[in-house]
């Protein structure tokens, strides 16, 4: 399988479940963006006189929770693996309801950083702020049949900007980094008025490889590697 | 003095020739001396610096035996019967050895028993080891302390740049009053007083015999950078058997130093952990203990009856700047791992005896069978092992010690502590011999595992302060964040690696 090299061939023990399941999302997520990607290319393919609608642009601005795949890790530091996600973003809507949009969100908590032993956790009381920003291109198709609610699908690809930052900390000892991500979201919009619409959106997204490299981490202690997680959000959408 | 003499009179009375007693211990001594005369003294002196002082040697077991020639107390053993033997039984064993017990002790889970002077405390130990109802049962071996002294001001002390101290202080500036270290020693310079002791004669085998000096009023002081009485609680003497731990050697208060010295008051040195407080409890004899007369000696189970004393008194981290070699010790062994499941941290001196045969030390050899307790190497200021630092599979963390063999004096560890010239007074020959004085203080360097310990325990303090409250915790930590010195890994040289209190205490991110 691509995407699936040295780390997860081999025999597999009892144990290394997460991996596999890390080595899938790796696979798999390739294939999503991919029929996405085929998706918008289709709809420009057809004549025009098959399409069903114009072009719209629309804005949107999203808040929503997100719980991290790397549940311990974000317990351990931040007490929670779930925290508030603002976002926001522009999509066009092409012919054949296919659409594609841009959206930028941020999450960012506070914590500690702790020590961990014998699966217990001290906390040191040294202030540490996470901040994770995703900048992802989503492609997808609407399901519009004339319902008052307009369901939708889609995938894309993302760029995840990670910042650790802690008291006490030398600048070589926080973090600044990015990593590139996959997702695949559906959802159902409501339609407000002729320029306000309503939606209910969950995401799920990988970000392979972007933790647990360093001993200085709980990630690599709960050999936890994953910067992913699901998202459950609601949008504001302005425009047709 | 001339620097030679001195070297060789040292050597002289620490080689063990040196302090045989006139006359044998006079029990009722014990009740009569020390006298408290006045709880006030003029205030303490300060000879300042001594970096000019020569290199001594770290005091070896073999060097610090001062007055008998073998390791163990005669006329008693420690045993340990197993719960629930009857009081028949128990006489029936210990008839084997012609022995009866003494009377209970405090902070003791074993009893004394009493057996011929003239018996070999270690073959009657090992006759009743044997039998099925004995927990365990050791002769009484004697403790010595691990270091030995030399000269001082914070710019001298290489000690904490070598363990990124600054970093760490700024992460946690000292620990806190509610954290209480426990210096298991020859006592602190922790209280002023005027005392009077009784001086007996005494002699240096092959040398000069040394006067009675009769009653002697000896002056004490607080040592001036230890704080005031509000650092120190539940002091204990367990060598005297009073409430007055005073130092009458230096030893203890140099290590109470390292642990705690005031720190940041534009006086003198630092200390590893300067806002915690101490708990003076005395647990081995030197010299002057020795002359005076103390009624105990600093035997395994006065060392075990000081562990359980400083934990059941709130002590958080036990520093044992102590050790002997020979056979192990059962009875320290199960004081320390009470300590431990207490929830109080223990740190230890790994041994001088690298030059000496190397013998395994105890209870620095306890280090590896208890999560919570650590042995402690050292090292000097080019981060090399120090020549005297033991070795072996006991050894888990290694820390600035000090090696004057490659630098000098000033290789060593300062610390305030007495003004040797005014407490090694035998030192100067029969004819200029004179009472000792405990009011005088300098900058002294010492060098040993003695000096290294301390650090570890201020290392602890701090971590607890900082919110790790698990002994298997603490130790962890450590190691997890020593820095590796010589070959990659664990060894015996280094055990895991120089202490890193920095990087500890900073502890984990999530991703870093």
């Amino acid at each position: 399988m691509s995407g699936c090299s040295t780390p997860c061939d081999g025999p597999r023990r009892h144990g290394d479940t997460e991996k596999i399941r890390s080595c899938l999302r790796a696979s798999v997520t390739p294939w999503l963006v991919g029929v996405a990607v085929a998706a918008i290319f289709s709809a420009f393919a057809r004549p025009a006189s098959a399409q069903g609608r114009d072009i719209g642009f629309r804005g949107f601005a999203d808040v929503g929770s997100t719980t991290f795949a790397a549940t311990q890790s974000f317990e351990a530091i931040l007490g929670s693996a779930t925290g508030v996600v603002f976002g926001g973003g522009g999509e066009v809507v092409l012919p054949k309801n296919i659409f594609v949009n841009v959206r930028a969100s941020r999450f960012r908590k506070s914590g500690e950083r702790v020590f961990v032993s014998g699966g217990e956790r001290f906390g040191l009381g040294i202030p540490t702020t996470v901040t994770v920003t995703p900048l992802e291109l989503t492609g997808g198709y609407r399901l519009e049949r004339g319902w008052p609610v307009v369901p939708y699908g889609g995938g894309g690809i993302g760029r995840h900007q990670y910042e650790e930052v802690s008291d006490f900390a030398e600048t070589s000892e926080n973090v600044d980094v990015s990593f590139t991500g996959y997702h695949v979201l559906g959802g159902a919009e409501f339609r407000v008025s002729r320029w306000l619409a309503a939606a209910g959106e969950v995401q799920w997204a990988t970000v392979p490889d972007a933790l647990g490299d360093d001993e200085n981490g709980v990630s690599q202690m709960f050999n936890e590697s994953d910067l992913g997680g699901l998202t459950f959000r609601v949008k504001v959408v302005i425009g047709r | 003095m001339n620097i030679s003499f001195r070297t060789r009179a040292v050597a002289l009375v620490l080689a063990g020739l040196g302090a045989v007693l006139a006359t044998a211990q006079e029990p009722d001594t014990a009740l009569r001396f020390p006298l408290l005369l006045s709880d006030f003294t003029a205030p303490a002196i300060d000879r300042g610096l001594r970096d000019n002082d020569p290199p001594r040697e770290p005091r070896r077991e073999s060097t610090a035996r001062i007055v008998r020639d073998e390791p163990f107390e005669r006329g008693s053993i420690i045993v340990k019967f197993r719960a629930g033997t009857p009081a028949a039984a128990r006489r029936a064993m210990l008839a084997q050895v012609d022995g009866f017990t003494t009377q209970a002790l405090p902070y003791a889970s074993f009893d004394i028993v009493a057996i011929d002077p003239a018996a070999d405390p270690e073959a009657a130990a090992r006759r009743l080891d044997a039998q099925p109802d004995v927990d365990y049962a050791q002769a009484r071996y004697r403790i010595s302390p691990m270091f030995t002294p030399n000269d001082p001001f914070y710019s001298r002390q290489w000690n904490y740049p070598a363990i990124d101290m600054e970093r760490a202080w700024d992460i946690n500036p000292g620990a806190a009053p509610g954290i209480t270290v426990a210096v298991l020693d020859s006592g602190v310079a922790y209280r002023s007083g005027l005392f009077r002791y009784n001086a007996r004669a005494f002699g240096i085998a092959n040398g000069p015999m040394f006067p009675a000096l009769g009653a002697v009023d000896i002056p004490f002081a607080a040592a001036p950078e230890l704080g005031g009485p509000e650092r120190f609680v539940s002091p204990r003497n367990f060598i005297w058997n009073d409430t007055n731990p005073l130092d009458l050697d230096g030893h203890g208060t140099h290590v109470a130093g390292t642990i705690g010295q005031l720190t940041n008051n534009s006086v003198g040195v630092a200390g590893m952990a300067f806002n915690v407080r101490i708990m003076p409890v005395k647990v081995i004899d030197t010299f002057w203990d020795i002359i005076f007369g103390s009624p105990f000696r600093g035997t395994d189970d006065v060392v075990a009856r000081g562990v359980r004393y400083a934990v059941d008194n709130g002590a958080k981290v036990l520093n044992m700047s102590i050790g002997r070699t020979g056979p192990p010790a059962p009875v320290m062994q199960e004081a320390i791992q009470y300590a431990v499941a207490q929830g109080a941290f223990v740190v230890a001196a790994a041994g001088n005896e690298f030059l000496d045969g190397n013998s395994t030390p105890r209870p620095a050899d306890i280090a590896p069978l208890v999560d919570g307790m650590v042995a402690v190497a050292a090292i000097g200021r080019d981060r090399v092992r120090a020549r005297y630092s033991s070795t072996g599979s006991f050894v888990e963390l290694a820390a600035p010690g000090g090696d004057t063999s490659r630098g000098g004096t000033e290789a060593g560890i300062l610390q305030q502590t007495f003004a040797t010239e005014f407490t090694e007074t035998f030192l100067q020959g029969p004819s200029r011999y004179t009472a000792p004085r405990f009011d005088v203080f300098a900058y002294e360097f010492f060098q040993g595992t003695s000096m290294a310990a301390p650090h570890v325990a201020g290392f602890a303090a701090l971590l607890m302060q900082q919110g790790i409250t698990s002994p298997a915790a603490i130790e962890a930590m450590m190691k997890r964040y020593a820095t590796d010195l010589g070959p990659e890994g664990r060894d015996n040289e280094y055990g895991y690696g120089l202490i890193n209190p920095r990087a500890a205490l900073r502890g984990m991110g999530l991703m870093r």
